[in-house]
């Protein structure tokens, strides 16, 4: 190392048995951090709109049923999961999703049309028909899903 | 200050002094031939390096084996690279320990003062091939599946013994889960723990014992 006149022999060799053992290195040792970090820097699952059905099966004023399944993915392992919407529209313009989980400790909450109201069975919660607590200890209102409507076709934002 | 930090470390540990002893010793003059030992050295130390990396993704069951794998090989950044490297190093390790064997064969320099060297090289040609078979099975797909059910019916051809050598290495008459993950094991924990300790004293005596010159006509 130094200046090139006293570049020996043994020196050069030196130098270039770090250099390239340094290269070496670095050549396995990059790729080991990608490698290790990378799945656990990738974005979570991206969003994306589900068709649920045609706008015409929603019953005016009545949180009518939709069922979808979304295929989720960790790792290697896929799975598929079954998520239900009730939709409401009260003017067949606007409309609104609810997801049926109820937001005490996650049971399905079935729509009771002789009460008028969602009712939990796992602890006696019950929501009105746009998903606010009347009863039980649900903390807050059903989540809900962004809607929109294409061409009478029905879809929720889903995942993200 | 780096030197001040080497003078305080090498006077507690007589790290140059162990420094001078493997790396600044004295050797014959060699040709090329000589480097197989380093070379087979050096792939299997990136076996080693690409194999912990593969552990972090693999699983070695039926129903994740192969999908890990590919998971590995098209998921995971530079995943590719590592397989790779990992499974042509093995090739490459394998023509190398043979040609490094053969050096030895061919330059006499197994003889005397070398003979428990040249022990644990056949030790170590054996623990590399165990490599070879057992991570064979690993990526459990249909090549790996045929070439272990063929490898071990051919454990299983000696007389008296032979059945129960096909149930041991097999963990039972058929290739299973129980084949994989004792494979797997094997793999991953018996074998290396057998090299490092060959590769420990392999090394150990080569510097006590120096290498050999080339042989000279008429000695």
């Amino acid at each position: 190392m130094g200046n090139k006149k006293e570049l020996s022999r043994r020196n050069f060799m030196q130098a270039a048995i770090w250099g390239i053992g340094g290269l070496i290195g670095v050549g396995f040792g990059v790729p080991a951090v990608a490698y290790v970090v990378g799945p656990s820097l990738k974005s979570q699952q991206a969003q994306t709109w589900m068709r649920l059905g045609p706008t015409s099966k929603v019953e005016l004023g009545t949180p009518t049923l939709f069922t979808f399944t979304i295929q989720t993915q960790t790792g290697w392992i896929v799975n598929s999961e079954e998520i239900s919407v009730y939709v409401l529209s009260k003017d067949g313009r606007d409309y609104i999703a609810m997801s049926n989980i109820c937001t005490h400790l996650g049971c399905h909450v079935r729509w009771i049309t002789d009460q008028n109201l969602f009712f939990c069975p796992c602890h006696n919660g019950e929501f009105d028909v746009n998903g606010n607590v009347i009863a039980g200890p649900p903390p807050r209102p059903l989540n809900r899903y962004e809607v929109k409507v294409e061409n009478d076709q029905l879809y929720v934002l889903v995942g993200g | 200050m780096a030197t001040k930090i080497n003078q305080w470390l090498d006077e507690r540990t007589a790290w140059h002094k162990v420094w001078e002893v493997i790396f600044l010793r004295k050797i014959p003059k060699v040709n090329w031939f000589y480097t197989l030992g380093s070379a087979s050295l050096f792939v299997a130390l990136n076996q080693a390096i690409t194999g912990i990396l593969l552990t972090i993704y693999y699983v070695p069951t039926p129903d994740h084996a192969y999908d890990s794998v590919q998971y590995i090989t098209t998921q995971v950044p530079l995943g590719w690279l590592i397989r790779g490297l990992h499974h042509w190093g093995a090739s490459a390790l394998i023509i190398l320990v043979v040609l490094h064997m053969l050096r030895v064969i061919i330059f006499g320099a197994y003889k005397y003062p070398r003979e428990v060297t040249w022990f644990t090289g056949v030790f170590l040609l054996l623990v590399v091939i165990g490599f070879g078979f057992t991570g064979y099975l690993l990526p459990w797909d249909q090549k790996a599946f045929w070439a272990t059910t063929v490898g071990t019916r051919i454990a299983g051809t000696p007389p008296l013994i032979g059945d129960y050598l096909l149930r041991i290495i097999r963990g039972g008459p058929e290739i299973t889960a129980v084949t994989l993950v004792r494979f797997f094991g094997t793999h991953v924990w018996v074998l290396p723990s057998l090299l490092l300790i060959l590769i420990g004293i392999h090394l150990y005596l080569i510097i006590r014992n120096g290498i050999s010159a080339k042989p000279k006509r008429g000695k």
